[in-house]
C-alpha cells in the first residue's frame, strides 16, 4: 500500500492555512489536488516518507473567473469544471485549452486538477503544454509572498518545477491575446489512459491583412525534460502571409530545436517525423479557426 | 489513525472508521461489502472501480474516502429500483454485453454517468466510445457493449418523447 504510512489527512479552509502546514510539516507532508498523479508519483520515488495529506479541495481555488487581463483558473478546478466553463468552449484563442482536455478519459478529467496536473511537472502532460502556448504564468502562494512564474520559466526537469516546498500554486492565468489570435493542440496516443508520444500546441495571431504577427509553438511529450518551445517553427511565420508551403517549412523545422527520447513507446527518429506533421497540423486547425484563407479555402471553426 | 466519516452511498447514510489513505474502492468492498466496484490495476486506468460521486464517473481506486464526505457515492448495487432493472443494466444483458463480467459493472457505471448527461439525441459510434474510454474490457471487443449504450439511449428518447 502506497500511503500506509499517512497518519493524517487535513483539508485546510484556505490557502494562507495551506501554506502555514506546508511550513510546519516540511517533507511529511504532500498536497492532494485530485490525486490522481500521487500514485504515478510513489511509484517514480519523488514523494519520499509522507504522513500527512493536505487536500486543498475546501481551499477555495476551484474558480473559472474571466478577468481583463485574461483568464484565471484556480488550482483546484478540475478537468471537466474547465471544459465546461464558457470561454473555454467558445473562444478562439483558448481553443488548444479546449483540444488538450478531449483527450483523457472522464474519470480522469472528473478528477484531476488545473493545479495537479501543472505541478506534477511531467512533459508528457497535454494542458501545460497549451498553456504555454498561451504565454500561461502560475500564481504561487508562500509564507511571505505572493509571486507569478512565467511557465516558461518554471520547468526544471522531469517532476522538477520552481515551487518552494511551502509553495502552493493557487492559479493558472492565460493573459487576454490580441484580437486575431486562435490556438490549437494535437496529441499522438495509442488509447485514452496513453500519456503523450508527442503533443503539440500552437497560437497564432494575425493582423488585419492576415500577416502572422505573434506564434507559438511548443511540443511537449517525450521531446525533452520539459515541454519545449520550437522558436525555429516560430521564425518562420513570423511577419509572414501563412501558405501551405510555410506551414510545411515551420513543421519541418520543428527537429532544429527538439531532442526527442527513444524509448519502448516510440524511438526518437519516429517523434521527430511526427512532430513536423503535427506543427503543421496543428498550425493548420489554428488558422482555420481564425478563417485564414489556405489552399484557397475559407476555414471554419473545428 | 482511524477517523470517522459520514458518506452517504445509495442513497443511504452510513457512518465508517477510515485510515486517511483508504480509498473510496476499499472501503466499499472492504468495509460496506459492495463489491460491483471491481479491483484491478488499482493506480487508474482499467475503469472496473467506477462509480459516481455527485452522478460524475471516477476511478474509487484513486478517491481517498476521506475526500468523497458530504458528497453522493452511487455504485452499481444503487442503480436498481427494487427488482427492475436500471435501463442501462437491461440494456447490457439483452445486448450480450457481459463475457466474463470483470469491467461490466465499471461500464454500465460510466455509461450510466453519459446517459444521464443528454438525452435529446442518438449518441454517435465515437460518443460512446470517448464515454467508455476509460474502462478496459479484455472480452467483448467492445462492439457489444457500445450496441448496449445504444439501446439503452434509444430507449430514453422514446421515453422523453412519450414523457
Ligand atoms: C488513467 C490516466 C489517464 C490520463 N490521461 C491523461 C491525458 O490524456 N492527458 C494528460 O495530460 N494527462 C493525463 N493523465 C495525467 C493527469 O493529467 C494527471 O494525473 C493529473 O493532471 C494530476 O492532477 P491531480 O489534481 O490529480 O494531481 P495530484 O495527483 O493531486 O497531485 C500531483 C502532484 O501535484 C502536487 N500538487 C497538486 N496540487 C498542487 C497545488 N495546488 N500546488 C502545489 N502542488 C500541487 C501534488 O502534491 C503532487 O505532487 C492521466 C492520468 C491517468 C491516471
Ligand atoms: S482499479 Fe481503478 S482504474 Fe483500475
Ligand atoms: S467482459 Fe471480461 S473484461 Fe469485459
Amino acid at each position: 500500500m502506497a500511503f500506509a504510512g499517512v497518519k493524517e489527512f487535513l483539508q485546510p479552509g484556505s490557502g494562507r492555512e495551506a501554506v502555514d502546514l506546508l511550513a510546519k510539516l516540511g517533507d511529511r507532508a504532500v498536497v492532494l489536488g485530485g490525486g490522481t498523479f500521487l500514485h504515478g508519483l510513489a511509484a517514480r520515488g519523488v514523494l519520499g516518507e509522507v504522513d500527512t495529506f493536505i487536500d486543498l479541495q475546501k481551499a477555495g481555488f476551484s474558480l473559472v473567473k474571466s478577468e481583463r487581463s485574461g483568464l484565471a483558473i484556480g488550482a483546484t478546478t478540475t478537468f471537466t469544471e474547465l471544459a465546461e466553463a464558457e470561454p473555454v468552449r467558445t473562444s478562439l484563442e483558448l481553443g488548444a485549452v479546449r483540444d488538450a482536455l478531449q483527450y483523457p478519459p472522464p474519470q480522469i478529467r472528473n478528477m484531476a486538477t488545473v493545479g495537479g496536473c501543472v505541478a506534477s511537472a511531467t512533459p508528457l502532460f497535454d494542458l501545460p503544454v497549451a498553456f504555454m502556448a498561451l504565454d500561461g504564468s502560475v500564481k504561487a502562494l508562500g509564507p511571505r509572498a505572493t509571486r507569478d512564474i512565467g511557465l516558461h520559466k518554471f520547468y526544471l526537469d522531469y517532476f522538477e518545477h520552481v515551487l518552494e516546498r511551502t509553495e502552493l500554486l493557487t492559479e493558472v492565468l492565460l493573459p487576454k491575446l490580441p484580437s486575431g489570435s486562435a490556438s490549437a493542440f494535437l496529441k499522438l496516443e495509442t488509447n485514452a489512459n496513453d500519456l503523450a508520444l508527442l503533443n503539440v500546441a500552437v497560437r497564432v495571431t494575425l493582423d488585419e491583412s492576415g500577416t502572422c504577427r505573434e506564434v507559438r509553438v511548443v511540443v511537449g511529450g517525450g521531446v525533452g525534460k520539459v515541454p519545449v518551445r520550437a522558436v525555429s517553427c516560430e521564425d518562420v511565420l513570423k511577419g509572414q502571409r501563412p501558405t501551405p508551403a510555410l506551414l510545411q517549412e515551420s513543421g519541418d523545422v520543428v527537429s532544429l530545436d527538439i531532442h526527442p527520447v527513444d524509448d519502448h513507446r516510440a524511438s526518437a527518429k519516429y517523434r521527430t517525423a511526427v512532430a513536423k506533421v503535427y506543427v503543421r497540423r496543428a498550425l493548420q486547425r489554428a488558422l482555420t479557426r481564425l478563417g485564414a484563407s489556405l489552399d484557397g479555402h475559407n476555414g471554419q471553426e473545428s | 489513525m482511524k477517523q470517522i466519516i459520514h458518506l452517504d452511498i445509495n442513497g443511504e447514510a452510513q457512518d465508517i472508521a477510515v485510515e486517511p489513505y483508504h480509498t473510496l474502492l476499499q472501503v466499499l468492498r472492504d468495509e460496506l461489502g459492495l463489491i460491483g466496484a471491481k479491483k484491478g490495476c488499482d493506480t487508474g486506468g482499467c475503469g472496473c472501480c467506477t462509480v459516481l460521486v455527485n452522478g460524475k464517473a471516477v476511478y474509487s481506486c484513486m478517491v481517498f474516502a476521506m475526500t468523497a464526505q458530504g458528497k453522493t457515492i452511487t455504485t452499481v448495487e444503487g442503480l436498481a429500483d427494487g427488482a427492475t432493472l436500471d435501463p442501462v443494466q437491461q440494456a447490457f444483458i439483452e445486448a450480450g454485453a457481459v463475457q466474463c463480467g470483470y469491467c461490466t459493472c465499471g461500464m454500465i457505471m460510466s455509461a450510466k454517468a453519459y446517459l444521464s448527461s443528454d438525452g435529446s439525441h442518438l449518441p454517435g459510434d465515437l460518443e460512446m466510445r470517448q464515454a467508455i474510454a476509460g474502462n478496459l474490457c479484455r472480452c467483448t471487443g467492445y462492439q457489444k457493449i457500445v450496441d448496449a449504450i445504444r439501446l439503452a439511449a434509444s430507449r430514453r428518447m422514446e421515453t422523453s418523447a412519450k414523457g
